[in-house]
């Protein structure tokens, strides 16, 4: 393998970031001190946190955030009711004169969010004028109390196209729109901000949730001073769900705009996947949330280490590269049917795979006592891989396809004991019990 | 530091987040290994897969009601070799730690004063049990918890047995075993302590004595010896003498004699490591551990050798113990060993240690502590006079209930095993308790 540092660079909206790997606008881009140790660390640009105008002064819930725990995996997601930033906006904009020019090859993104349209303008002019690359607007943040603001503009799409026409107008660098998940279809308000102008969309931002009830007071989480409220959740549980909306977005003939994958991203892998998915370039807060500026560091060598021996050289290469295997559920081959398929002689004996193809799949299990080894009826298996899901030995149970010829046993409609207890006539439509209605 | 301080307690257990990171390794087998391990039924599946889907009181609920004496078990089992032995887990990395994680539940019940029984409606026949180790106090609670009033007898003067007075604080130390006590005693268990069964037929007149039954749990506290008529030599101690002179007061005094000595312990089980660690935390200059077999043909728990090793026991294997070497005065100075090496197997599945010629040498030594075996008190054939016994003063029962050949007598633990296990005690208790309630309701 290549001792070489391989070059991960790659263009987004005409700029060339060092590497895929940005913070997202959030409590982890909050000022130039923190953004500075990241690009130490090697992140190759920010999405700043959220400008406010001073018009309104933002304070903060306390406490601001919650833990959503799986088990003994901790932060498997977060719930943040953080509204944009509580800092005067000059102190915002020292802070990007200093990174700009302490960090020059660093690619600085200013989100920003206005309560109206001339603030719109206002914050997207004071972010170019000192020294932004480009511009995000925030048109998704769910925790925003006030009308007009933050999901409420994004799920109202006239909003969006207007006011990034406004932005647009008003500033030539890059203007990047970010959707809110709270909806069903993100093509559509992307559309709108392609047509505003818009020169690319980030997804997602939060997702709205509850991720805890306290039981002793029966206050939502986090619980401020006895209210609970729905808010943003992020982190891996969400990942699927960014997913999902990049490559919806990916895929839409009409949008056809570079797209920053923001979602649950921890690992190179995640982050791989938002590419191969269609994303140029992937944002993180959650992560870092949990571990820190450092897991760049993975992700930057993971990648790399990934590309070498798929003798990849682009990064762009990568973009998009897994959406032509991504089709809707009416192309799947039906007539290609398979089962699990068992390496015993690595077996440790726990039987969870006997419990949930009873419980749960297809009754295709015998459990051996003696030898405490589960015992495969081919003919009985779905294929649903439950089994395989719940096996703590890595790759004892594989799936494989069965010979065109091959019919799986249909499940019994009832176990014949009870036949002799009950007589049923099934429904029919020309059975004794059709409608006459 | 006080004499006292260095025994004062045990090691910290697990804490909530230990005992659910632990839990959330296990693998939830069906029909699991583990509950299938335990001699005393506590059904380590069900409570670790209740703490894993965060039913905490239900797997408090799960290990009380199987096993009354649970958090002891949990911390004195050698589970290594039961539970955690049969453990799947162990195909992919290490068994699940399931004796901390039952220690830490009852300590969890403890902390959060989560009691698991109602005092049940009372019955009026009464049970009287002999001794207030493990396996009478397993067999009152089981009765308990019916409503039968239950009294023990015991001989000591506080309860609980080889509990305490078989083992050193810092392996189970009194608060925990206080707190064991207390369940028992909240489900109406009423404790007689000094109030030995003797005098002929002691035990049998209870019988008569408005007890309709009897269940006899008295363990084994003679001490088996090297070489008999040894009595009178000074600065020789049986196990029993020196761990219970440990916890009845004595402890000041055996300090005195052991700091800055060299202390010799014969043996290689659980209570030969309770000795030398004590011994060596009360100052011995040297302790030496003298056992005739090889290092893992030793009864005691991996993780107690390795702690006798680390905390700087000398461990002196493949020696046979000869005789004593004593001074005019009758106070002891040594030992004389023979060299041994392993043979053929012996009926214990091990290879047997055979005497190596012309090897014999002394070991020195100012207090040697035999850690050989307990044995039945000499005397108490005569507690029981018409129930059949069988080898080496042991009674004889039918196992699957306890019954002795005597109508209304019962009896479970070391007595009838020989030496075994606490988790063997509880189970004798509870099988029993159900005889006995079946024999009640003739």
């Amino acid at each position: 393998m290549s001792s070489q540092p391989i070059d991960l660079s790659i263009e987004f909206c005409g700029k060339t970031f060092k590497n895929p790997f940005l913070l997202s606008s959030s409590p982890v881009s909050n000022s130039a001190e923190m953004v500075a140790r990241s690009f130490d660390a090697g992140w190759s640009g920010v999405v700043f946190k959220t400008l406010n105008s001073d018009r309104l002064k933002i304070t903060h819930p306390s406490p601001r955030m919650n833990a959503f725990h799986y088990g003994a995996k901790r932060v498997v997601g977060v719930q943040n009711v953080e509204q944009i930033s509580d800092r005067p906006l000059k102190d915002n904009l020292v802070d990007f004169l200093y990174l700009k020019k302490r960090y020059p090859e660093h690619i600085l993104i200013s989100s920003i969010m206005g309560f109206s349209n001339d603030e719109w303008a206002y914050l997207a002019k004071v972010s170019e004028d000192n020294g932004a690359d480009m511009l995000e607007l925030n048109f998704s943040c769910p925790h925003m109390c006030i009308e007009g603001t933050g999901h409420h503009v994004g799920k109202a799409f006239d909003l969006i196209e207007k006011f990034t026409t406004t932005v647009k107008n008003t500033v030539s660098i890059p203007v990047i729109a970010k959707m809110t998940p709270n909806i069903t279809d993100m093509t559509e308000p992307a559309i709108y901000a392609k047509n505003g102008g818009a020169d690319a969309i980030s997804a997602i931002n939060t997702v709205s949730g509850i991720s805890e009830v306290g039981l002793e007071d029966l206050v939502p989480k986090p619980n401020i001073f006895g209210i609970g409220a729905v808010s943003g959740t992020s982190g891996p549980a969400i990942k699927p769900i960014g997913l999902h909306f990049i490559a919806d977005m990916a895929q839409c003939g009409e949008l056809t705009l570079p797209l920053s994958g923001i979602g649950g991203i921890e690992t190179w892998i995640d982050a791989l996947e938002y590419i191969l998915l269609g994303s140029s370039t992937i944002q993180v807060t959650t992560g870092i949330m949990h571990y820190g500026y450092r897991i760049v560091e993975d992700m930057i060598e993971g990648l790399s280490d990934f590309m070498v021996q798929r003798g990849v050289t682009k990064v762009s290469d990568l973009v998009g590269k897994a959406l032509p295997n991504l089709k809707t559920t009416d192309h799947f081959a039906l007539d290609r049917q398979g089962i699990t398929r068992y390496d015993l002689d690595k077996c440790v004996g726990c039987g969870q795979c006997y419990i949930v193809c009873t419980d749960a799949g297809g009754q295709a299990l015998e459990w051996g006592a003696e030898e405490r080894r589960p015992k495969l009826i081919e003919d009985k298996c779905l294929s649903c891989m439950l089994c395989n899901f719940v096996c703590p030995v890595p790759e004892l149970i594989s799936f494989k396809e069965m010979p065109a010829t091959w019919n799986r046993e249909e499940t019994q409609v009832m176990d014949k004991s009870l036949e002799r207890e009950i007589t049923l006539e099934p429904f029919t439509k020309e059975g004794s019990n059709e409608c006459s209605c | 530091m006080s004499y006292a301080d260095k025994f004062e307690s045990m090691k910290k257990g697990f804490d909530m987040g230990q005992a659910i990171a632990e839990a959330d390794r296990c693998l939830l087998c069906h029909d699991a290994p583990c509950s299938k391990g335990c001699p005393a039924d506590t059904d380590p599946a069900s409570f670790i897969r209740k703490l894993r889907f965060r039913n905490v009181t239900g797997a408090i609920r799960t290990i009380k009601t199987n096993n009354i004496l649970g958090g002891g078990c949990g911390v004195l089992c050698p589970t290594a070799e039961l539970c955690e032995k049969e453990c799947s887990a162990t195909g992919i990395g290490q068994p699940i730690a399931i004796g901390k994680i039952q220690r830490f539940l009852i300590e969890h019940a403890r902390e959060t004063d989560f009691k698991v029984f109602a005092k049940a409606d009372p019955r009026p026949e009464k049970v009287a049990v002999v001794g207030s180790g493990p396996g009478g106090l397993s067999c009152a609670a089981e009765l308990a918890k019916d409503g039968y009033p239950v009294t023990i007898f015991e001989a000591r003067p506080e309860p609980g047995g080889v509990l305490r007075y078989g083992v050193v604080s810092f392996r189970f130390d009194l608060d925990f075993l206080a707190a064991e006590i207390e369940d028992i005693r909240n489900l109406g268990v009423d404790f007689k302590c000094s109030s030995p069964i003797d005098g002929h037929k002691g035990a049998e007149d209870l019988l008569g004595d408005g007890y309709q039954a009897v269940f006899l749990a008295p363990g084994l506290w003679d001490a088996v010896q090297l070489k008999a008529a040894a009595e009178d030599i000074k600065g020789l101690y049986s196990s029993v003498q020196y761990l219970e002179g440990l916890r009845d007061g004595n402890l000041q005094s055996f300090a005195e004699r052991i700091e800055d000595k060299t202390v010799a312990v014969i043996g290689g089980g659980s209570v030969a490591m309770d000795c030398v660690e004590s011994a060596a935390r009360l100052g011995a200059k040297d302790v030496y551990l003298v056992y005739r077999r090889s290092y893992t043909q030793m009864p005691a728990e991996a993780e107690e050798r390795i702690d006798a090793l680390q905390g700087g026991i000398h461990f002196l294997l493949l020696n046979q113990p000869v005789d004593y070497v004593v001074d005019e005065n009758r106070c002891i100075k040594g030992l004389k060993l023979v060299r041994t090496a392993l043979g053929d197997m012996d009926e214990s599945g091990r290879r047997s240690p055979v005497n190596i010629e012309d090897s014999e040498w002394i070991l020195g030594a100012d207090v040697v502590i035999e850690a050989i075996g307990n044995k039945a008190e000499d005397q108490s054939p005569g507690w029981y006079p018409h129930v059949k016994l069988k080898e080496k003063n042991l009674i004889q029962t039918d196992p699957a209930t306890g019954k002795t050949s005597v109508d209304g007598i019962f009896a479970g633990g070391d007595i009838v095993r020989g030496p075994a296990l606490v988790v063997n005690a509880v189970q004798d208790g509870k099988v029993a308790a159900r005889a006995i309630k079946a024999y009640l309701k003739q």
